[in-house]
């Protein structure tokens, strides 16, 4: 896609479940999907163990022997780089941490996190590429509400790692979610504020914004200074009833098992009904000559295939960006 | 110049609240589809005959279908498809009693066709099965082409040729046969479909076929496959397609490390001064766990790379040779 605006496409959608998106095969599909869609430029999700093998640093460089080797692999489908890569530190790994529960939330867990981030780094640098993006906190209904002090020690752990990523060239961008423990507008501006601008800036998912509750371009307008990552997906809906809050809201509420059985919430770019006014944040972007990544994403909505082709058809048709 | 003209076969199964179905399931899958092909830089749309009333119905008749087609970056509807793979005692091209129906069933077609920007191809299949036609021979042949001569000279009068699109399980399949029938019919009349799986399966280089009847080549359907019928699958009744005992799949998107040499039949198609529509076509895409959305995806971006590169060695290697001349 070609713009003033730096346009990536994530792969997430295509790794759903541990034991698919495995052979090579399948992922040169993906990337040659996204290509067709106009798409040169990826993101990345990290995972866990030998069948996330697009996922995982160490993984990846098993399967393709180096940085450039992986680069390779996505040229062969005219992909042409990585513009990030996405990593959760509280969702436990296999054999890479020996299924260790840990969270930014507690201090005792601070080192090991630090050093948990350094391949993700490594890797992030090694590709090319500009942004760690990160989940900053796990979700609010696993641990009692944050306190600022609370906060602070979460933006304490971001700092340190934005010093890693800072010295590696990077950008280190602190991901809204949700169903995360950092909710509230408050609570978001609070870690905004315990963190180091410099080092630390904050990734904006439209959706994830919306279904939390938080206006995205107004936020955007505010805040435009930290925003340094971007994910551009849709909504149609918002949680009104703090349904975050229950137990194991992953399924209970992401996946409809409890609540008003919403099964899916994200959705492409035009959905009807869709809460995000995609238009509006993406000319906010513009006025205010945003450098980073814009990066299109539909999370877990369905075919990826079709929702490639739907956000494609969105950015061609109603934002007016040519596809090559 | 990068080939513009390329269409797309209204083959597609998408995820519903009902399951898997076309997208003709209702107007919002319609409209999604038809973003999806638009994305991807399609502009021309090839249908089915059964289709046309489903679309008539949802957009207020078949202009209007095409209208929303247009407001999605078509051009037009470029191409109808007409077929009777199974023989009937009412409609079956080899028996000439049934002739007359089976134009009264193409008349109500090309009704349906008025009032669109400019059908270019009425796509037939000329036989019904093998098995239910055999045994093929010259006066079988005959019987057949006298039913599209007649068919052809119809479609005409509304601007449209009427073209052959031959199935590897149908009854004119061999490169011999083919041959046959297209001295029996008149080449104003009839024109030739080229499907490059279909051809491939029955054992004719779809190649040297074009290159051989390119002056009555009217289309295409690039789409790929990876096995020659060499069990006889052909004859397998009722439906070879999906019922064949040793092949479960016949058909793929190109790119797939299938049979057909597209490269090369893209340099003959540039060479031959060809410059008509270009079909994708995929059909029973979901076997296997396929998603047509994603074929339709890795077939263009095949298109895109693959196919361009062909395209401009082909015109890179025609202008040097003009420049010699």
């Amino acid at each position: 896609m070609r713009d003033t605006l730096r346009w990536a496409y994530a792969l997430n959608q295509w790794n759903v479940r541990l034991d698919v998106f495995v052979r090579h095969e399948d992922q040169q599909r993906a990337l040659k999907t996204a290509s067709a869609c106009g798409f040169d430029t990826i993101e990345l999700a990290s995972g866990t163990g030998r069948w996330d093998n697009i996922s995982r640093p160490e993984v990846i460089l098993l399967n393709h022997g180096s940085h450039q080797g992986f680069l390779d692999f996505l040229r062969r489908a005219k992909v042409h780089g990585v513009s990030s890569m996405f990593w959760d530190p509280q969702q436990p790994t296999e054999e890479e941490e020996g299924y260790a529960f840990r969270s930014t939330a507690n201090p005792a867990d601070h080192d090991a996190i630090v050093e948990w981030s350094k391949p993700f780094v490594d890797f992030v640098a090694g590709v090319g590429a500009d942004q760690l993006v990160v989940r900053p906190v796990g979700s609010a209904w696993m641990s009692p509400p944050l306190d600022a002090d609370g906060i602070k020690l979460i933006g304490d752990v971001w700092n340190r790692i934005g010093e890693l990523t800072s010295a590696a060239g990077l950008g280190l961008a602190l991901h809204y979610d949700c169903l995360g423990a950092v909710h509230t507008e408050a609570e978001l501006t609070g870690l905004l504020d315990a963190t180091d601008p410099a080092t630390v800036g904050l990734a904006l998912d439209t959706a994830e914004f919306t279904v939390g509750g938080i206006d995205p371009v107004a936020f955007y307008r505010e805040h435009a200074d930290r925003v340094t990552h971007v994910h551009l997906k849709d909504t149609r809906y918002a949680d009104t009833g703090e349904e975050y809050r229950m137990p194991g809201a992953e399924s209970t509420m992401l996946k409809g098992g409890a609540g008003r059985r919403i099964e899916r919430w994200f959705y492409e770019l035009g959905t009807e009904g869709g809460l995000v006014d995609v238009k509006g944040f993406v000319a906010a972007l513009r006025e205010n000559n945003y450098p980073g990544w814009v990066v299109v994403e539909s999370d877990h909505g369905g075919n990826p295939a079709e929702l490639a082709m739907l956000n494609s058809w969105y950015l061609q048709h109603e934002l007016g960006v040519a596809k090559r | 110049m990068v080939w513009t003209k390329w269409s797309y076969m209204d083959h597609w199964v998408t995820e519903t609240p009902q399951g898997p179905q076309p997208p003709s399931f209702n107007r919002a899958y319609m409209d999604r589809y038809i973003k999806q092909l638009s994305a991807l830089g399609f502009t021309g749309f090839d249908t089915f005959f059964f289709y046309l009333p489903f679309y008539a119905g949802m957009y207020g008749g078949v202009p209007g279908f095409e209208r929303f087609l247009r407001d999605n970056g078509f051009d037009k509807i470029t191409g109808i498809f007409s077929a009777y793979p199974s023989a009937t005692k009412y409609t079956a091209p080899h028996v000439r009693e049934t002739h007359d129906r089976i134009v009264a069933d193409c008349t109500t077609t090309l009704r349906m066709c008025e009032g669109l920007t400019g059908v270019e191809n009425f796509i037939v299949m000329p036989t019904s099965t093998y098995y239910q036609t055999e045994p093929v021979t010259d006066d079988t042949i005959k019987v057949v082409a006298d039913l599209w001569n007649r068919v052809g000279k119809l479609t005409l009068e509304q601007g449209i040729k009427t073209t052959c699109h031959f199935e590897f399980w149908g009854a004119i399949r061999t490169r011999e046969q083919l041959d046959t029938f297209f001295r029996y019919t008149d080449p104003e009349l009839v024109h030739f479909f080229c499907d490059t799986a279909q051809h491939t399966i029955a054992g004719v280089d779809p190649v040297q076929l074009f290159r051989d009847y390119k002056d009555r080549c009217t289309g295409f359907h690039f789409k790929d496959t990876k096995n020659v019928d060499e069990h006889e699958a052909y004859r397998t009744p009722p439906d070879p397609e999906l019922m064949a005992p040793q092949v479960t799949r016949w058909f793929y998107e190109m790119g797939e490390g299938g049979l057909v040499d597209f490269p090369a039949l893209m340099k003959e198609i540039v060479a031959s001064g060809y410059d008509g529509w270009l079909t994708v076509e995929h059909d029973k895409a979901e076997l296997g766990g396929g998603s047509y959305a994603e074929a339709t995806a890795v077939a263009k971006w095949y298109i895109d790379n693959v196919l361009a590169e062909a395209e401009a060695r082909s015109e890179l290697s025609g202008s040097i040779q003009g420049a010699r001349r």
